[in-house]
Parts: structure tokens; sequence; C-alpha cells
């Protein structure tokens, strides 16, 4: 029997908890008075937008930075700080862009053109300082060759050679306009510190890996966000996001696993989203080894069968793609399919001497955790390859070890790959993922090197999109690539949040309000 | 006292130079000679292979190993820890704004395994002999064979989602904002600027993430101590307490705990330097902005720089550890004193 010192001893260690502990209660009430709290998977390296080009962060700079253009929910472009574009030359060199007038940052200055060259040219540009790093900007606008402000609203952007795909970077990865004053009154390193943007939130606090606290941004030009105060807690462990949404500890979560998705949906006061976006995972394959034959790739590419994977890993919601985009973007060709066939897969092996008796051997690597499931779709896919007879041995990577073959060219057969491009835009997909001249392609085919050469300076856009889709086809016909399905991203949001979906996977608060 | 302390951690001063200096080179070696591109990692679109070459330049990750290590150690004696490739700042930065998370969580931690570890080795010690001690044995058991993480997630789901009476995302509440940073430490700067409810918020949010580090620690403690105490016991000066009437409880609390408590001791002293190992997963998990989240992230983006700072600091800290358990042993055990 407990006795009285014991009672009174448990009884001072509940309160004690209790009292360090906060309600739920008051959680629902922070979120009553125009408070949010979002549990979102990654934080940002610095708080310079020019800086990094990483597009798990993009949605928390567009809270505080604003873009030239942005994009709607369908991914369709947007003007935002700029209003109209439009090339001035008939070779493509020149695109002349006007400003919004009503813009201030937060510290009260106006945005004017002189901003827009400080962020597209002049901070490019400027000499790296001893020990300093580049900014990615002086990578992707490094055609620029000047912009000429004709007014406070209005500048031409002068390139060395056609950049077609300019407009779409104006609302890709590190475009960001930063305002010139600031930046070089206090240095870049205060600046990164105390991020001033023109954004529709002010960045009030920010906890390293932990947490970043917003505050709306009254003379925002496109209205004041809904929800007056953000705060995004960094949460990396898809666990804690699930117990964070689950015990209400916040509003909405971020890329929660797609298992707990569906179960977090049916509990009463959740709502949970899976949606397709427009990033997409494939297989990176080339030409060595085992896959030296192209009739070997093509095979491979039809004994896979997407739907099933999609059905088994992601609800179904992972939507199988026949080429290197996301269906319904401008580079994905109208008409084209490349099915699944178990037959055409046994008898494409058999012209090369191969079957599920005498199966021919690849290597396959894959990232586990990197992505989701991608060690599990690995699997599957060496099962699917087995039954037609391809033996694939499988191997885990790192990241850094696939972006060290990449680049080595040491890459085996296939590797399970993600890759993002918000933009939609078809030079994002096929022209990095295809063109043997880039970085990032994994298979180095001469026949596609003229072709994309010829598509990436393309300035008439009808025939730019047309090239890319046939390009896409033509890839995907030639075994030159093995596309899976798109990515899946999950929302779960208490009911009393309205969320804003957008296809190509942003999350942003500032279109987010709160149901009466 | 006071001198033989000093003259210890000397001592163990000079231990450690050569220590870190080992660890360091064997760290270095080790991170470079894997197949692994750290500035692929980094590489924005629109970048050349010719841009790889630069910036493999800039990193200085064209030189030979030695001569990367020595330029490395260099500046490090200069107390430049080098630039992250990831985050693109320095890395003394990134330390210094994690490391005191790290520490406060560390020592949170070790002082909840400790008074759990204590009150249950004494519990477990009161009850020897009988069903109970044996039932506390079999659950020390199965408290030891679950790792940090997996409590760290059963925690959450138990008090944090089924019954949320705490928190466990980040070390602040929503509602309340950061105090004043004058030490770098949360609980201190909340302490010094007044600010109760952040301190409130921050005790509130380190319970979970300790408790999780301290469940690991707690029964090794128990069980040493029980073992040390039942040899304790039996010694003459025991009989001696006893033959002079003094009570069971007195002579547990003043007489054999005082001895039986130097293996202990040690054991805490080992334990520590194994808890911020520990840290790594359980600060991932809890969101917890210490070294250990920098640590996950610079190997998730195979950031060299920081990897090397990180794991040379966990080094510090448990050199560290074992001076200060050396320092309390020393206090403790009088022999040990006569000795030196």
């Amino acid at each position: 029997m407990m006795d009285r010192r014991s009672l009174i001893a448990r009884g001072a260690g509940l309160s004690a908890l209790a009292a360090l502990g906060v309600p739920r209660d008051a959680l629902a009430q922070a979120a009553a008075k125009g408070q949010l709290t979002l549990a979102y998977p990654a934080d940002v390296p610095t708080w310079d937008p020019n800086a990094r080009s990483l597009a798990a962060v993009q949605s928390l700079y567009k809270t505080v930075f604003d873009q030239p253009l942005t994009q709607n929910p369908d991914i369709s472009p947007k003007p935002a700080l700029i209003t109209k574009w439009g090339y001035v030359d008939d070779k493509g060199l020149s695109l002349g862009v006007d400003l919004r007038d009503d813009v201030v940052f937060h510290d009260g200055t106006p945005m004017t053109a002189a901003d827009f060259r400080y962020s597209f040219f002049e901070r490019p540009r400027a000499p790296v300082p001893e020990g300093g790093r580049r900014l990615d900007t002086s990578f992707l606008w490094r055609r620029v060759k000047d912009i000429e402000v004709v007014s406070p609203t209005r500048a031409i952007i002068h390139f060395s050679e056609p950049m077609p795909s300019a407009v779409a970077w104006f609302y890709f990865l590190c475009s960001y306009v930063v305002p010139k004053a600031y930046v070089e009154r206090v240095g870049v390193d205060e600046f990164a510190r105390k991020p001033i943007g023109s954004g529709p939130y002010k960045l009030v606090e920010y906890q390293q890996g932990a947490r970043i606290v917003l505050e709306a941004h009254d003379k925002y030009w496109g209205g004041k966000p809904a929800i007056p105060r953000v705060t995004i807690e960094l949460v990396r462990d898809p666990t804690a996001r699930v117990a964070a949404i689950e015990s209400r500890r916040v509003d909405v979560s971020i890329d929660v696993p797609i298992r707990e998705a569906q179960r977090l949906g049916a509990i009463s006061g959740l709502t949970s989203s899976i949606d397709a976006i427009t990033d997409i995972t494939l297989l990176q394959i080339t030409k060595n080894g085992g896959f030296a034959d192209d009739r070997v790739r093509l095979a491979a590419h039809h004994a896979i069968n997407k739907e099933a994977i999609s059905k088994a890993f992601f609800a179904g919601a992972a939507t199988p793609i026949a080429v290197p985009a996301a269906k319904g973007t401008p580079g994905y060709p109208l008409n084209f399919d490349f099915p699944f066939s178990e037959e055409k897969a046994i008898a494409l092996l058999k012209e090369v001497g191969h079957g599920p008796q005498n199966p021919i051997n690849i290597k396959f690597s894959s990232t586990n955790g990197a992505f989701p499931s991608d060690f599990e779709v690995a699997r599957a896919i060496v099962a699917m390859w087995k039954k037609v007879g391809i033996n694939a041995e499988l191997e885990t990577v790192e990241p850094s070890t696939y972006q060290e073959r990449l680049r080595a060219k040491t890459l085996p057969e296939a590797t399970v790959f993600s890759w993002g491009n918000t933009s939609a835009d078809p030079e994002m997909y096929g022209g990095y993922l295809l063109d043997p001249k880039s970085i990032f392609s994994a298979m180095k085919s001469d026949d596609l090197g003229p072709i994309f050469a010829a598509l990436l300076v393309e300035t008439n856009e009808e025939k730019r999109i047309a090239g890319y889709r046939a390009a896409h086809q033509f890839a995907a016909e030639k075994g030159y690539t093995i596309p899976l399905y798109q990515t899946v991203k999950t929302i779960v949001s208490q009911n009393g949040v309205n969320i804003v979906k957008y296809a190509n996977g942003w999350t942003l608060p500032q279109t987010y309000s709160q149901k009466s | 006292m006071t001198r033989i302390a000093l003259q210890l951690l000397l001592r163990r001063l000079l231990l450690a130079i050569p220590i870190l200096l080992c660890v360091s080179a064997l760290v270095f070696v080790i991170l470079r000679l894997l197949p692994a591109d750290p500035i692929a990692m980094s590489l924005p679109p629109g970048a050349t292979p010719e841009d790889v070459e630069r910036l493999k330049r800039d990193f200085g990750l064209d030189r030979s190993i030695p001569a990367q290590y020595f330029i490395w150690l260099g500046k490090l004696l200069t107390g430049d820890l080098g630039t992250s490739i990831f985050f693109r700042r320095g890395v003394g930065e990134l330390v210094s704004r994690a490391l005191p998370a790290t520490i406060e969580l560390v020592a949170a931690g070790l002082t909840l395994g400790v008074i759990l570890g204590v009150a249950g080795g004494l519990a477990m010690f009161a009850k020897r002999g009988t069903a109970a001690e044996q039932a506390i044995d079999l659950s020390t058991t199965g408290l030891m064979a679950i790792p940090e993480f997996l409590w760290a997630i059963l925690l959450i789901l138990f008090l944090g989602v089924a019954f949320p009476l705490l928190p466990f995302i980040g070390r602040l509440d929503p509602a309340v904002t950061l105090p004043p940073t004058i030490t770098g430490f949360l609980l201190l700067d909340s302490l010094l600027s007044g600010r109760w409810d952040a301190l409130r918020s921050a005790l509130a949010h380190l319970v979970l993430p300790s408790l999780a580090l301290a469940i690991g620690l707690a029964p090794l403690v128990m069980r040493v101590l029980r073992s040390s105490l039942l040899e304790t016991i039996l010694e003459d000066y025991i009989t001696q307490a006893r033959l002079r009437g003094i009570g069971e409880r007195r002579i547990l609390i003043g007489h054999a705990l005082k001895n039986a408590a130097l293996p202990t001791i040690s054991l805490i002293g080992v334990q520590g330097g194994f808890m911020f190992g520990g840290t790594v997963l359980v600060e991932m998990i809890f969101a917890y902005p210490g070294l250990g989240n920098l640590m996950v992230d610079a190997v998730r983006n195979h950031d060299l720089p920081v990897i090397q700072a990180v794991a040379l600091i966990y080094c510090v800290l448990v050199l560290a550890i074992n001076a200060i358990v050396d320092v309390i042993y020393l206090a403790a055990n009088p022999k040990l004193r006569a000795a030196s």
C-alpha cells in the first residue's frame, strides 16, 4: 500500500511533468490567434538565398525573399516582381523586364531595378574574397553579360549567348532579389545572419537546425499573408514529424512516410494529401557492362512494372512516366508511352542470347533512405528483372559516392536516382539528365549531344518545347533513359488549416489560411 | 588536494595532445580515402567539369592527403576550423552555435542517469534477496538492450503522443521567443536574463531527449553500484559501525555508499563519453540543434571540414569528461591522494 510520503512524492513528480509540459489546448489556442506551426524536414544551409541551389529549401527562401517570377499551384508561370517580360531583339540576347513599383524590402526601402541588377549580375560577378566561395548564381547566370538599368522599374538583361530557359530560371533555384544597399552596408555575413528580403514574411528568429520564426510583412506587395506568425520547426526525423502532427503540436507536417500519411488521414481532425509532384525518380543508366547493347537497356525498361511499384510503395500516387519529365509538363511528349511488357523484354533479351535461364549480369546501385522508398523500389526492380533474364547485383551507395562515380564515369549499369525540378522546364529535365556535356548526365551518348546543344540555345519557344519532347521520346526509344515515376509529396494538416497544394511540391505558408 | 588535482589535470592535458593528433589524422585520412566527392554534392546546375576542378582547388582537395592534413592542422592551431562545403560558412561559427546545446543535453542526460542509477542501485541493494531485486534486475537488462534512438522514439510515442505531457521538438515552444544570447547556453541565458518562460520551456524540452540518453546509463550505474555495495557491506568497518549501534540507513549512506561509489564514478566517466555518441541520433529525432544534428547534416553531404571538426570536438569532450571524473575520483578516494 502506498504511504502518504510516497503519494506526495509521486504527486509532485506528475505535477512537475504537467507544469513543464505544454497542454495540447495551448497550441490549439495559439493557432486560433493566428499562429501556425509547421514541421519541415530540411533547414537552409545559409540565409543568403543566392548562395546555394538546393531544391529542398526553396519553399523556405520563398517565405522571406521574392523571385522575379513565381508559379501558380498548377505550375504555370505567374508575374511576381516582374510584371512583363520579352526579348527586345531577334537573337534572344536581350531580355527586357518590367518591375513592380510597389515592392518594399522588410526595412522599408523600395525594390528597384538596381537591386535586380545587383542580384543577377553584380553579385554573381563580384570577385570572391580569400577563403570565400562563389555564389551558385554565378554558375546559373553566367551567360548574363550585363544588366542595363533603364529606369527604377525597367531593366534589360544582355546575354553573351541565348539563354532560352532564363524565364524559367526566374522562378527556379537561387533566383531571388536581395537588397543591394543593405547587403553592401552590412556585408554578406551579417546579411546571412539577419536576412532582409521583400517576401511575404520577415525572419524574426532563426535557430540553426531547430526552428524558423516568421512574421507577416505588412507592406507586402501581394497583400499581407493571412497567417500573421509562422513557426517552422525543423524536424528531420520522419517519425518525429508524424508524432508532431498526431499530437497536434504542429498544425502542418510535411513529407511524412506514405503509410503514415494514409493512417493519419483517417484520424478525425486531420487531413492528409498524397500527390505526385514535378520531381521525378528514374534509373540513371550507362552503356557500361551488361548495358552496352541497346536491346538490353530497352528490355530492362520494358520489364519494370511502374504501376505496381506505385501501388506497392506510394499508395498508387506516384504517376508512372515514360520519359524523364513529369506528365503534363511542357517537355512530356503527347501520346507517348513506354509499356510494361515482360514478353517484349524477354524477346529483346533473346535477340542478344539471354533469357530467364541464361540471365545477363549487371550491377545496380541505390541509395538507402536518401529518397522515399529508394532501396525498396530497387529491390522490386531486381525481382522484376530476374523474371525476364536480367540478374542485377544490388549495391547500396551514399549520395556522395554516386556523385563521385558519376564524375569519374564509373557508375554501374543502373542507379536509382531522384531529380528535382520545380520549374518543370524541359531543359531542367532532359537538358541536364541526358545532355552528354552536362555534369549530371550518366548516359554519355554521342548522338544526344547535337540534339541538346541546339535546344540549349533555341530561342523559338515553340520549337524549343517541341524539340525537348522529341528528344525525350528519342532517348526513351533508344534505351538511353529508364524513367520510373513522379515523386510523391505528402502533407498532413489539422482540419483548421487551408492548405494550397502546389504541383511542384512547394510548401508556402503565405498561401495558407485558417478556417474561422 | 588542489595541487594534486592540478597535477593530474596537467598530466591529462599533456596526454590529450598526442591522442588528439592521432584522432585528427585518422579521421582526416579515412574521410579522404572514402570513394565520395564532397564537391559534387554541392554543385549547382550549370556547373562544368572545369568548375568542379576549380572548386576542388578552392577547397584544397587537389593536393596530396598529407599536404591537406598539415594545412588543416596549421589552420586549426590558429583557431580556424575551415569553411563548410555545404553551409558555405565558417565551421567555427557552426560548431560554436551547436556545441552548447549538446553540452546541456549530455549534462542533463548524465545527471538524470546518475540520479536514476544511484536511486535504483540503492533500491536493488535494499531489496537484496527478494523477488523485487530479481524484478529490478530483469528490467535493467531490458532497459540496456534497447538503444538510445529507440528509447527516443518510444518516449515520443508514449509521453509525446499517447499521453502528451512533454514537448519533443526543438528546444522551445513555438510561442516562446529566444532569450538574448549571453553565454550561448539556453538554460543559463534564460536564467541570466530572467526569462522564466524560456527557462521553463527549455527545461521541458530537455526532459525527453535527456531521458532517452539517461536510460542507457542508469541500469549500468544501478548494477555496478549494487555489486559494489554488496562487497562493501561485508567490510570490517561496516561491522564495526553496526556494533557501535549506527542505524542501517546511516551506514549505507554515510559509510558504504562513499566507498562503493568509486567503481561507479569510473563507469560514469566511460559512459559519459559514449553518451556524446548517442546524441547524434537522439538530437536528430528530437530536432535538437546540437552537434549531433550538425554531424548528421555533414555526413549526409560529405562535408569534410565539418565532420573533421565535430569528430575532434567529440574527442575533446570525451577527454574532458574523463579528466573531470579523474579529479572526482581523486577527491573521493583518500588512498589515491596518498599515493599521489
